[in-house]
């Protein structure tokens, strides 16, 4: 147990391990993270292997790296605990100097005399120091005493509150990453869908994209409503940078696009020997509608984006962009089936040749709309305040560290003949240069001070 | 008078006390290095006045491409530089120190730096635009201080262990010092700004603190070697020469995270 505390409480470790978790941090960032193996036999041929197996290529996710962060705050830990002892009980139960000696051996030193008695002197010294806002203590005796004069005591803490700060940043880390959630989620204007791991739903009441004048994108804007138990509870207007949270989940705006899986067609009828015949549809995958006195209805019963046909001749789509839309429509009359045919948006002869020559009518596919999704990236971060809290005691901890140093100053002072022997010493971490011109500056008043 | 004459004046305002300071190098005669200063300081007005224009033209923060942030980052420099100098009286460094802001002024007026403002991409339109590049580059900017210190005691100090004492008052001991206690400011700043405000940002923009997307491992490391500088200096007591070492280290560090991360490493942090 002794052993365990004296390694991780070593400053050499912490330098080790910081130079190591420095080095793997940049290799991560050398080596391309979270990639397919194949890229990487690609990129690294022989060695690959080694390095998927030695998970460099999750570096920052690796069993090893997380392991080389938990030595640390465990080593953090325990060298801010060993420290704050000794510093607990200097705060807390200062000791006053009695020996000249001693104070006369310490960097920022002064002795004088004043042509006072002690009883007199002592409140002079009290005042000045006073003035410079330390905080005293006295012990006095009949014709000596002494004096402790400190201020700025948070100042002893500084390293310790940032080490906190990064303890609890780690901690927080550490549920981030094990139980954050993150998903995309893609809503079309005016649909409902169910929040995963959440009791209630959100809705997509409005999206807009702003431009700038030039054409680029100003901006995103999702409203959306959150939905609990088939009521309204919540709406918010997000874009990006300005997030909805409810429940601890978190909805942000960060991509758009169309649903070309769903769109609306656009198609029109003609007939061959009646050029004045015309009749134009609107209608979404599944839907039918009647063409007229001929009792044909038609229906859409399936739509590809981009119109390719496969190996084995099954008809696919080649991406979810609507390079190549076409619709495959059927003719009904009543239980008959008079026609069927692919119909291409992009080939409106391809359709006409192939529609019901029986019925005299022609198919053309006009045009398609898709609603417009809006893509929310959600995600749920219980670590997240352990991350806030440990960011300020960080900032905290640096400010007063660094510029918020304790001072300390010790005098004794011995009465002979109605005369006042001051020998006095001052302490500084910090900023020594500083606080010898302060010293000085308060030893010259308290000389002068009548 | 608008913002490219306001940043020529500048940049001819810096190559102008540049000139003085390299004088002063030479023939030692304070006024020199006085004159240098005056025009480092008039060269920062003028160029406050350039990024203010920018910003009333453009309608955003003077730092969303590469010509202004290097035009930013040379601004930091110079106000990092009359800031120290004021208070420690490095005059000494005051030559090289012109020549890393003359460096940074010509890389943005290069043709290679596109110079037009383009409207902003949503994720950058936020407060925190502002608050995460302005804190980080002026960390970076002490840093950039404490790299010429660094560099400064290390010559110094192998010329005092030659045998030949300073010329001047500033000597290695002093460098040393001054380098500690750039570094101190710099390092809180570099914290609140690169890590703490980015992470804040990054978790409104993108729903994530942190992502070890390059950039933000690049500040990681910066932030891991001026963290071993102050732990081997504070708890160790190293000083002099390993410690300026890990000081010229961390600089490069921040300067690769600034630079090369850009260039080299594709990421989050990629606004083309």
């Amino acid at each position: 147990m002794k052993s365990f505390f004296n390694f991780f409480s070593s400053v050499k470790l912490a330098i080790f391990l910081l130079i190591f978790i420095t080095i793997a941090s940049i290799l991560g960032t050398l080596i391309p993270q979270q990639r397919s193996p194949g890229e990487y036999l690609d990129r690294y041929g022989d060695i690959a292997n080694f390095l998927i197996r030695l998970e460099f290529t999750k570096l920052y996710q690796s069993w090893w790296f997380i392991s080389l962060l938990f030595l640390f705050a465990v080593n953090i830990l325990v060298c801010t605990l060993t420290r704050l002892s000794p510093k607990l009980r200097k705060a807390f139960q200062p000791k006053f100097e009695t020996e000249k000696k001693k104070l006369l051996s310490l960097k920022t030193t002064a002795s004088f005399k004043k042509n006072q008695n002690l009883e007199k002197t002592i409140p002079d010294v009290q005042k000045m120091l006073s003035s410079k806002h330390f905080r005293l203590k006295t012990d006095q005796n009949e014709n000596t005493a002494f004096l402790l004069a400190r201020k700025r005591l948070l100042g002893l803490f500084g390293s310790d509150i940032v080490h906190l700060g990064l303890l609890i940043i780690i901690i927080g880390g550490i549920i981030s990453g094990m139980s954050g959630f993150r998903t995309n989620l893609n809503i079309s204007e005016g649909k409902t869908i169910p929040v995963p791991q959440a009791d209630f739903e959100l809705r997509l009441d409005k999206f807009v994209t702003e431009y700038h004048p030039n054409g680029s994108v100003r901006d995103w804007k999702s409203t959306l409503t959150v939905i609990e138990n088939g009521s309204d509870v919540l709406s918010k207007t997000i874009e990006v940078n300005h997030p909805l949270s409810h429940k601890g989940f978190v909805f942000y705006q960060s991509s758009y696009g169309w649903d070309w899986e769903n769109p609306t067609l656009e198609i029109w009828a003609k007939k061959k020997n009646d050029p004045a015949f015309l009749k134009k549809f609107e209608l979404g995958v599944g839907e039918k509608a009647q063409i007229g006195e001929e009792n044909i209805e038609i229906a859409v019963i399936n739509f590809v984006p981009d119109f390719i046909i496969g190996e084995n001749n099954e008809i696919a789509t080649r991406s979810l962009e609507p390079n190549n839309p076409a619709a495959y429509i059927e003719g009904w009359r009543e239980e008959e089936k008079v026609f069927s045919s692919w119909i291409f948006a992009k080939f409106p002869d391809f359709g006409r040749m192939h529609s019901a020559i029986e019925t005299d009518l022609s198919f053309e596919f006009k045009d398609l709309r898709a609603a417009q999704y809006s893509g929310i990236q959600m995600s749920k971060d219980p670590g997240v305040n352990f991350i806030w809290v440990g960011c300020t005691l960080l900032m905290v901890g640096l400010f007063v560290a660094f510029f918020w140093p304790t001072r300390e100053i010790k005098i004794i002072l011995e009465e002979s003949q109605n005369k006042t022997d001051l020998t006095t010493g001052g302490i500084a971490a910090k900023n020594r240069e500083d606080f010898q011109s302060e010293f000085d500056k308060i030893m010259e008043s308290i000389r002068r001070s009548q | 008078m608008n913002e490219s004459t306001l940043f020529l004046i500048a940049f001819i305002l810096y190559i102008v006390a540049a000139f003085f300071y390299f004088t002063y190098l030479f023939s030692k005669k304070d006024n020199l290095a006085k004159s240098g200063y005056t025009f480092a300081f008039a060269g920062l007005i003028v160029h406050t006045a350039a990024l203010i224009l920018r910003t009333i033209e453009s309608g955003h923060a003077p730092f969303t491409n590469m010509y202004e942030s290097l035009s930013f980052l040379a601004w930091s420099a110079i106000f990092a530089y009359v800031l120290i100098e004021g208070k420690f009286k490095i005059k000494n460094a005051g030559p090289y120190f012109m020549l890393i802001v003359i460096g940074l002024m010509a890389l943005a007026s290069s043709p290679l730096m596109p110079k037009e403002a383009t409207p902003l991409v949503p994720a950058l339109q936020s407060y925190w635009l502002w608050l995460h590049v302005s804190v980080t580059l002026l960390g970076e900017a002490f840093f950039a201080v404490g790299f010429i210190t660094s560099i400064m005691y290390l010559v110094a100090d192998s010329k005092e262990k030659k045998g030949m004492a300073a010329k001047s008052s500033l000597t290695a001991e002093k460098l040393d010092s001054i380098s500690y206690r750039t570094i101190a400011i710099g390092f809180p700043l570099f914290t609140l700004g690169g890590l703490v405000f980015g992470m804040v940002w990054a978790y409104k923009a993108w729903g994530s603190y942190w992502s070890w997307d390059p950039k933000e491992t690049w500040s990681l490391i910066t932030w891991f070697v001026f963290a071993l500088y102050l732990h081997t200096r504070v708890v160790m007591g190293w000083k002099g020469r390993r410690s300026a070492l890990i000081a010229v280290i961390g600089f490069l560090a921040a300067l690769f995270t600034y630079f090369g991360v850009n260039y080299l490493l594709a990421g989050l942090h990629s606004y083309t």
